[in-house]
């Protein structure tokens, strides 16, 4: 798995328990309902990647060349980063429709909490003659 | 005005308990015939509590700007088919006496949306300098970007809105920085906007929220909507309605 260039067995376990860690503390949001899977999926990238360019060194080298990139590593951050702003895009995506829902929500929920408060003027005041 | 039409006034107020009373007095005093509706930007005063004694009043449940509040006042005389709504500020600077200058605009002229203007004429309170610089950029681009459309007071916050402009607004109304931003819809939506001289009074309570390098932020979010509306709008049909 590791070639004379690739990194040594130190840094394997390093990244690999690194992964293994992560993943799990994330998946344990997961599990209580604070993350979906579309989150766990996409914040794992964040350890999939370097997993990837530690442990099959070949292809990280392939990737650089198809690419054009003199070292892998600037393939592999721009991974990360591709992975990172599509999380973002949709993150954004998701508030400003959540804020919009809420902005109706709020008003339309006043708007009714108005009627019953004069329905319920009007009641009292009727009740009164 | 009895054979007017069917009117109401939208007051935004956000912790306005000091001058919301004596506005509300002075619609009542201006003497034409009106129902008033408040809205309650969530304040932690007791301008709910004053307002309700004398109006109308809707409490928002969270502060949603001034966007959010307007907008409120805009579905509430949709669905209680009011022919035009008239919005104005619930801190006095707009005397409601200039109502009327409104309503005579829009029986002669028929338009969509009329703008009560401080700059039309010389002889009322006219802001700062920095934000009489800042109406005029807008309403220049404003001006090439919208067919010529002249307006002089694009941020003005004393407005008349017909029916056709109270629905496409109450489906969808900017959240920040509305006025001008609103105008550049309407006027891409195939609105008429016209203008109308007013007095306006400076704000006795309270501050602007539009201070500093906040104007900067105004200026250059403004023009984006503005630009934004040109490039993606479409007339506005009866069926965009949701009523």
């Amino acid at each position: 798995m590791v070639d004379g260039h690739g990194p040594n067995v130190e840094t394997l376990w390093v990244i690999g328990l690194f992964a293994l860690a992560y993943m799990a503390g994330v998946f344990r949001k997961v599990s209580r309902h604070r993350l979906d899977l579309y989150d766990f999926m996409m914040l794992s990238t964040v350890a999939l990647v370097p997993v990837a360019f530690a442990y099959f060194p070949g292809l990280a080298a392939w990737m650089a060349k198809i690419t054009g990139v003199e070292f892998p590593f600037v393939v592999m951050f721009g991974l990360l980063f591709v992975a990172v702003f599509i999380f973002n895009h949709n993150l954004i995506g998701r508030v400003h429709k959540l804020e919009r829902e809420n902005r109706t929500l709020i008003q339309e929920t006043s708007l009714l909490r108005m009627d019953i408060d004069n329905r319920r003027k009007k009641n009292d005041a009727g009740e009164g003659e | 005005m009895k054979d007017g039409p069917r009117t109401l006034v939208i007051l935004p107020c956000y912790n306005e308990q000091h001058s919301i009373g004596g506005v509300l007095d002075e619609v009542a005093a201006a003497g034409f015939e009106c129902d008033t509706l408040v809205v309650d930007d969530g304040s932690q005063d007791k301008t709910y509590e004053v307002a309700r004694a004398k109006s109308f009043c809707v409490r928002l449940s969270s502060n949603l700007g001034i966007g959010g509040a307007v907008q409120t006042g805009f579905k509430y005389g949709v669905r209680r088919d009011y022919n035009v709504c008239i919005q104005i500020d619930g801190d006095g600077q707009h005397p409601p006496d200039q109502i009327q200058i409104l309503l005579e605009k829009y029986t002669a002229t028929g338009a969509n949306i009329v703008i009560g203007s401080r700059y039309l004429l010389n002889d009322t309170f006219r802001s700062t300098r920095l934000r009489r610089a800042g109406s005029v950029v807008i309403a220049a681009v404003m001006k090439v970007l919208f067919g010529g459309l002249r307006v002089t007071d694009p941020t003005s916050g004393m407005r008349l809105m017909d029916q056709k402009a109270m629905r496409l607004f109450a489906l969808n109304y900017p959240a920040d920085f509305p006025e001008p931003i609103s105008l550049a819809w309407a006027a891409c939506r195939g609105l008429r906007i016209k203008e109308v001289p007013v007095q306006m009074r400076a704000r006795t309570h309270g501050r602007s929220s539009i201070l500093g390098i906040g104007s900067v932020a105004y200026m250059i979010r403004v023009l984006g909507y503005m630009i934004l509306a040109r490039l993606t709008m479409r007339p506005f049909r009866q069926e965009d309605s949701l009523w």
